[in-house]
């Protein structure tokens, strides 16, 4: 078989070499450097054709003076006018992307993305609607977590609301998205990206005054409980914080956060609850969450023998189920935790005490992550034709020893 | 014709012929015709009984998953409140092993006894309070018929003994090399992830 002349077709078929240039064609067209090539600019070509057609002088004047004028009224504002949003290709994008309800106009869209540092003036950013966006993440999580476990501790609750609607998870979703950002606010950028002011390099980021109303605020080493949690803090289990701006910025992952709160609220106010909760749990709830790892238990033998003796059942006993190579030096023992004749929980280890720590644990979170079946929220009585509303599983709560 | 081909050719250019490394290595754990009838007999294990033809009339499923712990989210039927559907369903309660038949965990279960008074106790406090040194927590366990869990639960030492415990233990701290120090602390963080079931 004859091999392939590569050669033949080469210069052909793949990207052309740098020719070297002789004489004469220097010689006839001038050399050209990098340096004296002007980049290419349309207004200049649009310029030069006036000049060439007198037929369509007096329109193409006029457009150029009107298109400087916008460009000059952009300029004049801090996040780009109203009428920018319907020529934005990327906020078509973006709206068509997230399926957002048509009901939502682009330029509440456009708001959504101007961030409180961007424009400072409530009737152009995004403040009011992230928080009420805010206020329904917050809600919609809450009321998932709680019905669908109704046991979980409030620490693996808190845990679980920061996974669902944290900050660092708003961000990671509106990276998801592909919200770009723009690197500085103005009038004149494209309503399609992320604007707000960022965080001077090398700025003392503050975490914001407390704006807690707890009493005992300023004794910083009494202990606060988990309980005094739910009345002082926020959904997460932290300290509300003030407006913690430094140098009039914000970091990203706030601005991103923003953003997303903001839109879940356009939602709300433009397609009504019914699509804003559809929203969450396409985008939210669907986010996969194993609630069985939040979990850290210090003395979970303890807290069962505790849990056992507060719900009246036997003592729970440890019992070997399985084991192998005890004498060897890497043993495997299976453990289970019974109460009466009924195993409450299995763990295997490399020693008997691991393995009884590790199905006391199994036991825990047997109990905590228990589900009810069918589970209804609250919000699910605002559907039309909703059947009667049955009481939800309330729990005594955790252990506490 | 082919044999005598076959003869004129090196026989240590074919290497597939000769036994390979592995194979002279393995020869002790070889499966000879004496010991054939042994290797089958550690092989025949029972079948599970779900493998075995079925007695009922009507059709069902064999179920045979994999041994792997149990998942958390499958609530124990002990653990289900009262007015749960599955805590009546025959499914949940499967006891198939008799928890009495199991071996503990522990050689021997304490006996709870219950035997001390308010008196005992305050009289456990005053001694530990007045002498630390002479009753330490093992001390006063073993002369009140506790265990040393108990006591600590009942009274705490004084502060100055507490001192001279802790200043006893960075003493013998201070003698651990670094491979004992790490060798404790990975222990330590081994002893957490438990409870993170890490």
């Amino acid at each position: 078989m004859k091999r392939l002349q590569l050669q033949r077709w080469s210069s052909s078929v793949l990207a052309p070499r740098a020719r070297t240039v002789n004489r004469l064609h220097q010689h006839i067209y001038g050399q050209r450097y990098q340096s004296t090539v002007s980049p290419v600019q349309a207004r200049d070509d649009q310029t030069a054709a006036i000049f060439e057609d007198s037929t369509t002088q007096d329109e193409q004047l006029a457009q150029i003076v009107k298109d400087s004028h916008t460009r000059r009224s952009h300029l004049q504002y801090p996040s780009p006018p109203v009428e920018a949003a319907q020529q934005s290709a990327k906020l078509a994008a973006l709206h068509a992307r997230l399926y957002l309800p048509s009901r939502l106009p682009v330029q509440t869209l456009a708001r959504a993305l101007v961030d409180q540092t961007a424009d400072p003036n409530p009737n152009f950013n995004n403040a009011s609607l992230a928080t009420l966006g805010h206020d329904l993440l917050s809600y919609y999580a809450t009321e998932h977590l709680i019905c669908t476990y109704p046991r979980l501790p409030l620490t693996v609750i808190f845990a679980a609301m920061y996974a669902y609607a944290g900050p660092k998870t708003l961000a990671a979703m509106a990276r998801e998205w592909g919200v770009e950002m723009a690197t500085l606010p103005g009038g004149e950028v494209d309503p399609g990206l992320l604007q707000f002011r960022r965080v001077e390099p090398g700025s003392e980021v503050e975490t914001g005054s407390s704006r807690s109303a707890r009493p005992y605020e300023h004794n910083k080493l009494w202990r606060k409980t988990v309980t005094s949690k739910v009345f002082y803090d926020d959904e997460f289990g932290d300290p509300l914080k003030g407006p913690g701006m430094s140098a009039g910025g914000v970091t990203t992952e706030q601005a991103s956060a923003e953003f997303v709160r903001a839109v879940m609220g356009a939602i709300y106010l433009h397609a009504g609850r019914a699509a804003a909760k559809r929203f969450f749990e396409q985008h939210f709830l669907s986010r996969h969450l194993n609630i069985s790892e939040l979990f850290n238990f210090r003395a979970p033998a303890r807290d069962l023998t505790r849990l056992c003796a507060r719900e009246s059942f036997e003592r729970p006993v440890a019992k070997v189920i399985s084991e192998t190579g005890r004498h060897s030096r890497h043993p495997v023992f299976v453990v289970g935790i019974f109460s009466g004749q009924d195993k409450l929980g299995e763990g295997a280890g490399a020693s008997l005490i691991e393995a009884r720590e590790r199905a006391a644990v199994a036991a825990l979170k047997g109990w905590y992550l228990y589900s009810p079946l069918n589970v209804r929220v609250p919000s699910s009585m605002e559907e039309p034709s909703a059947l009667p509303w049955k009481p939800v599983h309330v729990d005594l709560g955790e252990v506490i020893v | 014709m082919a044999a005598s081909l076959a003869t004129k050719r090196p026989f240590l250019t074919l290497p597939f012929l000769l036994p390979s490394l592995s194979d002279s290595l393995a020869l002790g754990f070889r499966r000879n015709q004496s010991s054939y009838r042994r290797t089958k007999q550690r092989l025949r294990v029972k079948p599970d009984s779900s493998f075995s033809p079925s007695t009922l009339e009507h059709d069902h499923i064999i179920h045979n998953p994999p041994s792997s712990a149990p998942n958390v989210y499958h609530t124990p039927s002990k653990f289900l409140p009262a007015d749960d559907v599955r805590k009546a369903s025959s499914l949940s309660s499967t006891a198939t092993v008799n928890v009495d038949e199991l071996p503990g965990v522990y050689k021997s279960m304490p006996e709870r006894k219950y035997h001390l008074t308010p008196s005992d106790i305050e009289e456990i406090r005053k001694l530990r309070l007045n002498d630390p040194m002479t009753w330490s927590r093992n001390k006063l366990a073993k002369r009140f018929d506790c265990s040393p869990v108990f006591i600590a639960m009942v009274c705490q030492a004084s502060p100055e003994k507490r001192e001279i415990q802790a200043r006893v233990l960075e003493a013998v701290q201070s003698r651990w090399g670094p491979k004992r120090r790490m060798a404790r602390e990975d222990r330590q963080l081994r002893r957490e992830a438990w409870g993170r079931d890490a």
